[in-house]
């Protein structure tokens, strides 16, 4: 087999002779090489049949987590951190503290709801059903009431009680609210909305915006300024500075 | 988010510690590391380590990027180099197993494990290729690079890269028992 032009019929199996002649040729008259370009041609099609990779949506957290988990350590470098790395910390936190088995319990909502548990709502001193999230919704997209189910859920379990699917697709929505307003974040970034003295307000100073939310208000992404700090979020809504969610 | 400017200029921005700038270079090109580290090592938890390290070297590397290439070549050029650490140290063969990490209950986890299958027997076969020739198949037919970029990412002439694929090539249908000579 050494003596025939191996490479030349490798190169006509995958395409990439500008001239094909040559090879079609060869292949044609030589038993041996033809059949050295079925078996190369076969190979090819079985792994161009296999379809792309794709990472899950929690493989993306995963990475970014472990990666900003090192990044923040490495010497000589910016401590600042984009949004991303904060929310995906905040997701391997939330995911970390109430455990993935607990996911797969399906009785998370209505377990929780008849515990009789204390809600975030119930904290901040404000019924769950006045939260803007629950009683505005919004008209603008069919992402915005599964938000809000998401957000009233996370609202109304405990993290101990069954709060890990709730919190599950919490992150979900907003990795995905957070990719799609990626696109408008700079062009909204840096209007008059005197974030500052809204997050001063409701005692949230030493506070940074993570991520915003344009919907028929905008709901900013709120954590601790300092990374060492316990990666608290706190949804804040302007225009009227109130805090609609913690956990 | 948006940060003007080519992936060469990130790069250098890279190097000041703007973390944005890295953002939008590890968003552009983590989807390909990974595809290429589960390709060659066969098993996702291991391709996210991987993928990770990769983007670790990036980070603390990014100065040492002197334009002779694409970004992109340059980073995947990374990547393969770690998992070809990875093998060394592993020295065991790829598996399944379902990482951690992975939720069942995410919805695009099981479509996007799928998608990432081959059939098992070619997985096999591919797990079992020396790996130059199994990095040089799956850059080449699986990941789609031209000849020119997957000699530039592995560090060895074209002639080489051609020799490898070619070679890698009739040793899976080998090991598939689809040669007439077998």
């Amino acid at each position: 087999m050494h003596d025939h032009p191996l490479d030349l019929i490798a190169a006509l199996a995958d395409g990439s002779l500008s001239d094909e002649a040559e090879a079609r040729a060869l292949v044609e008259s030589c038993p041996e090489c033809r059949e050295e370009y079925r078996t190369q041609t076969e190979v090819i099609d079985w792994l161009a049949a296999a379809p792309a990779v794709e990472m899950t949506d929690l493989e993306k957290a995963a990475l970014h987590r472990d990666l900003w988990t090192e990044l923040r350590t490495e010497p000589g470098k910016s401590t600042a951190t984009p949004w991303w790395q904060r929310l995906a910390f905040v997701a391997a936190g939330l995911f970390v503290t109430v455990g993935l088995v607990s996911v797969l319990n399906n009785d998370a909502l209505d377990d929780s709801a008849e515990s009789g548990a204390t809600t975030v709502a119930e904290a901040l001193d404000a019924p769950v059903e006045e939260a803007p999230f629950v009683a505005q919704g919004s008209d603008d997209g069919e992402s915005a009431p599964e938000m809000a189910t998401t957000t009233a859920a996370a609202t109304e379990t405990t993290a101990a009680e069954g709060g890990a699917e709730s919190f599950a697709l919490l992150f979900a929505e907003l990795a995905e609210e957070a990719r799609a307003s990626q696109a408008d974040r700079s062009a909204t970034q840096g209007t008059d909305r005197d974030v500052e003295a809204c997050l001063s307000r409701v005692g949230l100073d030493e506070h940074v915006v993570v991520d915003e939310i344009d919907r028929d208000q905008i709901y900013l992404l709120v954590m601790p300024e300092d990374p060492e700090a316990e990666p608290i979020v706190t949804f804040v809504v302007l225009p009227r500075c109130e805090i609609v969610y913690v956990g | 988010m948006t940060v003007p400017g080519n992936e060469a200029e990130l790069l250098t921005r890279v190097v000041s510690g703007d973390r944005d700038a890295f953002d939008v270079v590890m968003r552009n090109h983590e989807g390909r590391v990974f595809s290429v580290c589960l390709r060659i090592l066969g098993d996702r938890e291991k391709a996210l380590d991987a993928t990770q390290e990769t983007f670790l070297t990036v980070f603390r590397k990014a100065g040492q990027f002197q334009g002779r290439s694409a970004v992109g070549t340059w980073i995947y050029r990374i990547a393969v180099n770690t998992c070809y650490d990875q093998l060394r140290r592993a020295q065991r063969r790829p598996s399944a197993s379902l990482p951690d990490h992975v939720d069942p209950s995410d919805p695009s986890a099981e479509e996007a494990i799928e998608s990432a299958a081959l059939r098992p027997e070619i997985e096999a076969a591919l797990a079992g290729l020396p790996p130059d020739f199994r990095n040089a198949v799956v850059l080449s037919d699986l990941e789609g690079l031209s000849l020119p970029e997957a000699a530039e990412i592995l560090g060895v002439p074209i002639g080489t890269v051609k020799s490898r694929v070619f070679r890698g090539r009739r040793l899976l249908a080998k090991q598939l028992g689809n040669q007439n000579d077998q």
